[in-house]
Formats: C-alpha cells, sequence, structure tokens
C-alpha cells in the first residue's frame, strides 16, 4: 500500500507526535487522584485524546486515502518573513528599535520578487518613522531608540 | 423601565468624548481592514492587543469592539466592488453585490447593505441590552461543575459549527488546551512544561500565541498566494436609495437580522455561518430563486444584516458567561484578562460602566459607520488601490512592536516568530487556527472548574450529573454530537459552507 502525504496524513502525524511528546514529558509530573488532581492529571487526558485524533486521521487516511495534497509551499515569504521577525527580536535589545524597524521592514520586503530598491528604503524609513511616533511618542511605550 | 435607565446609563458612558473617540478609531480601522481583503478583524484585534493594555478597559473594550463589527461594514464594500470578500463574512455579499455593481447598480448595493448593517446593528444592540442582564443572573448561580460542562458545551458547538474536517477542529482545541497548561500550576506550584525557561512561568502570553498565528502566519500565507487580476468597479452613484428600493432592503434585513441574532448566540456560530444562512433563507423563499447570483437585492441585504447581528450579539456569551464563541470573543477575553477583569456573569455588577458603556458604544459605532460607509465610500475604494507590498511590512512591524511591548521581551518577539511558522504549517495542512485560540482561553478556565468540582464531591465524576444546570448543558452537548454523527445533518453543514467558492 502507497501512503500518500495528504494533508489529513500529515496533520495526524503532528497530532501524534504532539500528543506523545506531551504524555512521556509530562510523565514527570504527579497524576494525583480525582478528588485531588495533581499537575499531570489534564495535561495527559488533552495529550491522550490529542494522540488519539492523531492515529485516527492517519488510519482514516490510508483508508480512504482521505485529504488533499499539500499545496506548493513558497519558501521566500516564509523565509523572508520569519527571518525579519527573528532580527527585530535579536536587535530590538540590543542596537534598540530604530535598528530593529529598519531592519525588520527591510528583510520582510524582499518576500516578494519584485524590489525597487529606492522604494524600498524609503518605506522602511518611513514605517520606522511613523511607527515611532505613534508608539513611543504619542503612545509613550517603553521602547529604546537608540543603545550604543 | 429598568431597561431604558441602563441603556441611558450606557449612553451616558459611551457618549464620554473620550470614549467616543477610542469608539471612532475602533469602527474606522475596522472598515479600514474590512475594506482590505487579507486583513480581518482577528489579526488586527491580535496585533493590537497588546496595544489597549495602555488603555482603560472601557476604551479598549469599545475600540476593540467598534472593529469587529465595522469590519463587517467595510467587507461589503470589498465584496460588492472588487468581487472579493474584504471580510470572510462578506463572501456570500460578492455573489449578488458584484452582479448589482456590473450592472450599473453598485450604489444602491452599497446603500443596501450598509442600511441592512445599520437596521440590524440597531436590533442586535436592543437584544443585547434585554438579554444579557436576564442571562447573567442566571450564569451567577453556576457551580463549578456547571462552568465545566457549560464550558465543554461551548467547545463542542464550535466544533460542530466551525468550517472543515471536525477531528482536526477538535485537535486544535486540545492543542490550544495543552499549550495553556505551560506554566506554574495553581494548585500545586509545580512549573509544567516550562522547560527551564523562568518567562514561561505565568504562561505563554496569549497575545503572542494569536499574533503568531493570524498576524504573522496569515501574512505569509497572504504572500505566497497570487494576487489574482482585480476587476475593479468605479462607478458607485445612486448611493441614495429611493422608496421603492428602501421597501426592497427592509424585509430581508428584517430577516437577516433575526437569523443572525439567534445564530450569534450560538457557541461557534458568529457571522460567516450568519451570512451563509441567510443567503440560503432568501433563496429559499423568494418567488423567483433564478434571480439569486444575477444582482438580487434580498442577497445583499439579507447576508449583510445577519452577518452585523452575528458579530453582535456573539458578545451576549462572552460578557455574560465568559464562554467566547468564536476566535475574536476569546481574544475579547483575552482583552479583559491583560486588564485583570474577567468575563462572566460578575462583571455586569462588577463593572456596570464597561459593560454598559459597551452596548450603548455599539449602537453609536453603527451610526457613525453608516456615515463613514456611505457618503465617503469613494475613500475607501482608494484603499483598495494601494499594493500589498506596501502594507504587510507594516503589519510584521506593528506585530512586532505590539508583542515586544506585552513584557518589554524580546523573548515574545522570538516566541510570536515562532508561532507564526506554526500558524504556516497549520495553514499548509489546512487545519483552521481559530478551534486552538477557543482551547486557549477555555482549557485553563476547565481544569480549575474540574478539580473544584471533583474537590467538592470528593473525586465522584456523578457530579456533572446531578446538577441540573451541569446536566442540561451535556445533555445539550450530547445532542450536539448525535446531530454530528447524523449523516443527513453533516451533508447540510457542508452544503452551508459549499457556497462560497
Amino acid at each position: 500500500m502507497k501512503v500518500r502525504l495528504t494533508t489529513d496524513f500529515l496533520t495526524g502525524l503532528l497530532f501524534l507526535a504532539f500528543g506523545l511528546f506531551v504524555i512521556i514529558y509530562g510523565s514527570r509530573y504527579p497524576l494525583g487522584t480525582a478528588a485531588r488532581m495533581g499537575p499531570g492529571y489534564y495535561p495527559l487526558l488533552a495529550s491522550s485524546g490529542l494522540a488519539l485524533l492523531g492515529v485516527i486521521l492517519i488510519g482514516r487516511s490510508v483508508v480512504t486515502g482521505g485529504g488533499g495534497e499539500v499545496s506548493a509551499i513558497n519558501l521566500r515569504p516564509l523565509l523572508m518573513i520569519l527571518l525579519g521577525t527573528l532580527a527585530f527580536g535579536l536587535l530590538v535589545e540590543r542596537l534598540g528599535f530604530l535598528a530593529a524597524g529598519l531592519a525588520l521592514v527591510l528583510l520582510t520586503r524582499f518576500a516578494e520578487r519584485d524590489i525597487r530598491l529606492a522604494e524600498t528604503v524609503a518605506l522602511a524609513l518611513g514605517l520606522t518613522a511613523f511607527t515611532t511616533a505613534i508608539f513611543w511618542y504619542a503612545l509613550g511605550m517603553p521602547l529604546r531608540l537608540m543603545i550604543w | 423601565m429598568e431597561l431604558f435607565e441602563r441603556i441611558a446609563f450606557g449612553f451616558s458612558v459611551a457618549l464620554i468624548p473620550i470614549n467616543l473617540l477610542y469608539g471612532f478609531v475602533g469602527v474606522l480601522l475596522g472598515t479600514l481592514i474590512g475594506v482590505l481583503p487579507g486583513l480581518g478583524p482577528v489579526a488586527t484585534i491580535s496585533i493590537l492587543l497588546p496595544i489597549t493594555f495602555t488603555l482603560e478597559p472601557q476604551q479598549a473594550m469599545i475600540m476593540l469592539a467598534g472593529i469587529y463589527y465595522g469590519a463587517q461594514y467595510g467587507g461589503s464594500t470589498t465584496a460588492i466592488l472588487v468581487n472579493l470578500p474584504g471580510e470572510s463574512s462578506s463572501v456570500v455579499t460578492c455573489i449578488d453585490g458584484y452582479q448589482m455593481a456590473r450592472q450599473g447598480k453598485a450604489g444602491l448595493a452599497l446603500a443596501a447593505a450598509a442600511l441592512a448593517s445599520f437596521i440590524a446593528g440597531t436590533f442586535a444592540t436592543l437584544v443585547i441590552a434585554a438579554a444579557a442582564p436576564q442571562l447573567a443572573e442566571v450564569a451567577l448561580e453556576f457551580g463549578p461543575a456547571d462552568y465545566f460542562s457549560l464550558m465543554v458545551f461551548g467547545l463542542v458547538g464550535a466544533v460542530i459549527l466551525a468550517r472543515g474536517s471536525v477531528v482536526k477542529a477538535i485537535g486544535m482545541i486540545l492543542i490550544g488546551i495543552l499549550l495553556g497548561t505551560i506554566g506554574i500550576d495553581v494548585n500545586s506550584s509545580v512549573p509544567r512544561f516550562t522547560f527551564g525557561i523562568p518567562q514561561f512561568g505565568d504562561g505563554i502570553e496569549f497575545a503572542v500565541v494569536a499574533m503568531g498565528l493570524f498576524g504573522i502566519g496569515e501574512t505569509i500565507a497572504n504572500l505566497a498566494r497570487s494576487e489574482g487580476d482585480r476587476t475593479f468597479v468605479k462607478d458607485f452613484s445612486g448611493l441614495w436609495p429611493k422608496l421603492s428600493d428602501l421597501k426592497a432592503i427592509l424585509p430581508p434585513s428584517l430577516r437577516g437580522m433575526t437569523l443572525g441574532a439567534a445564530l450569534g448566540i450560538l457557541p461557534g456560530g458568529g457571522p460567516i455561518l450568519a451570512a451563509f444562512s441567510a443567503y440560503s433563507l432568501e433563496k429559499k423563499i423568494a418567488r423567483d430563486p433564478s434571480r439569486f447570483g444575477h444582482g438580487a437585492i434580498e442577497g445583499v441585504a439579507g447576508p449583510e444584516s445577519a452577518n452585523n447581528a452575528a458579530a453582535q450579539t456573539s458578545f451576549i456569551p462572552m460578557l455574560t458567561l465568559g464562554l467566547p464563541s468564536n476566535a475574536v470573543m476569546a481574544l475579547m477575553i483575552g482583552a479583559l484578562m491583560m486588564q485583570g477583569l474577567h468575563a462572566g456573569p460578575q462583571l455586569m455588577n462588577n463593572k456596570p460602566d464597561l459593560f454598559w458603556g459597551l452596548i450603548a458604544s455599539m449602537w453609536l459605532g453603527n451610526l457613525m459607520l453608516v456615515i463613514l460607509n456611505l457618503p465617503l465610500v469613494g475613500i475607501w475604494a482608494r484603499f483598495l488601490t494601494v499594493p500589498y507590498r506596501f502594507l504587510y511590512p507594516g503589519i510584521i512591524l506593528i506585530c512586532c512592536i505590539g508583542v515586544y511591548s506585552i513584557n518589554s521581551s524580546a523573548l515574545d518577539v522570538m516566541l510570536a516568530c515562532l508561532f507564526g511558522l506554526v500558524g504556516y504549517v497549520f495553514h499548509k495542512l489546512e487545519c483552521e487556527p481559530a478551534p486552538l485560540l477557543l482551547g486557549l482561553i477555555l482549557g485553563p478556565l476547565i481544569e480549575e472548574n474540574m478539580r473544584r468540582a471533583l474537590l467538592i464531591s470528593k473525586g465522584n465524576f456523578e457530579t456533572f450529573l446531578t446538577r441540573p444546570i451541569s446536566l442540561s448543558f451535556l445533555i445539550l452537548t450530547a445532542i450536539l454530537i448525535v446531530f454530528l454523527a447524523a449523516p443527513r445533518l453533516r451533508s447540510t453543514r457542508e452544503r452551508a459552507f459549499q457556497e462560497q467558492s
């Protein structure tokens, strides 16, 4: 039997893996009794349910071939958006908000193919200035603009 | 009349200039994101959640609510002019609204949508004012076992009325519940699933998960999709309907608002379901159903009235029982929690100004929306010409600022980034992320109430069956499950969501 990597099958795998992980990792927490539940009782209930659903999804997709194929993954936007947010997280406490904001806009802008350099730089400067005005100046959020 | 006194009190709160201002900001933002395809109220409210932390609770709630029902208005503009749902609940409006626009009746379609929404908004405000206090009274009697059963009922209802696979939806709820267990267990002070990271002791921030999944995850998904060609209808004259047009708009609006108000209260219900149901109702009772799909005005007025009514009445279970019927209501509860307030029956008594002010603000907001959406529709239509490449870096930037500002924690930004990836994976696997949010909000409450109920009953599970309120909710839950298993209903459910394509 050939197993098709349908959305149902992969979701089942994900549910099962996550459920099993929580069951195993959570086994360190005492279960207690129904009247005096320990910290491990409720997570065990939920994670066993999740693992069970995973098995159902896998079984069903193998038998009926249910669920469509996973549509093509467009890596460029995925990577650039994640990189942009990651850069913001890394820079905001090291170089300050201005650098983090500029880096974020420049990086995320590369999620699309048609990049006009001047336009992108203007957008980065504009958005950073705009958000600084709103969040730092008007709303008074405790953002450190520049760290030397 | 006590009801009128309360409404008057609500208006006295809602008419305070600063509250009016935030209400206006809310409906303005709501219209804007409603008009823009690819940015919905869930993402917007997630993004703004941390910012509301700096506001007074009333202002925060008034603004966030305005975004939600404002989006119902704005969504129809895009649906009618561009044949794209600006907001997911206006999918059905595309069918007949765009046809009307192509026949040169765009102005009439826009007017029908806005007026129907306004009628429904007025009615829904009254329904909330009348029903919410009654429900809150009843809910004050609830014990832990009753709450447990109520929440289980709410979650099961949410699954049944949700779109897509039921198994996946339940799984997403369980993942949400498990994410909710992260942090120090209140009963035993044991840190659960913190992986030795001290910041995880308080649990992971709700706003971080919401923003990652909806703000970042959906932006990635939007970018990966091709824009498609947009054919724009630019002529929208005839915004002021004639008396004969009003006569055609009124009956479907009244039917839509009744149906929508009822469906909004149901767990799992909300604008999308309401709009679909109203459309099928109109089609069913029409003398000539073949007009639908070719510019029938009922096909615009009915669904638009229903989605607005449902958006507003879904506040009833949230405000009075603490039960979120959809992802937006889960976010509202999150916003209250950030303010140190708990959604539930005590809210009305502890914070009457917030409660009644919010309700009154909805009517004022609807009034502002009619003005914003009819005479100013040209301005909104212009926003549709702004390319997405100017918008999404700003969306992500505001997301990051919001996440960072909750605890001034760079770790939260990384976590949101991780949830953005998770959100994209869910998108690829065709798993709706909304049930996860419901699980995340309700999970800790279910655990707490289950533990308390079983502590009182000394570990006897019969307590859930012997208390009448708890038993009724469990019976209702069982009925829902039976319906779910019944093949006839299943096919209806699938058909109800099919009309979109």
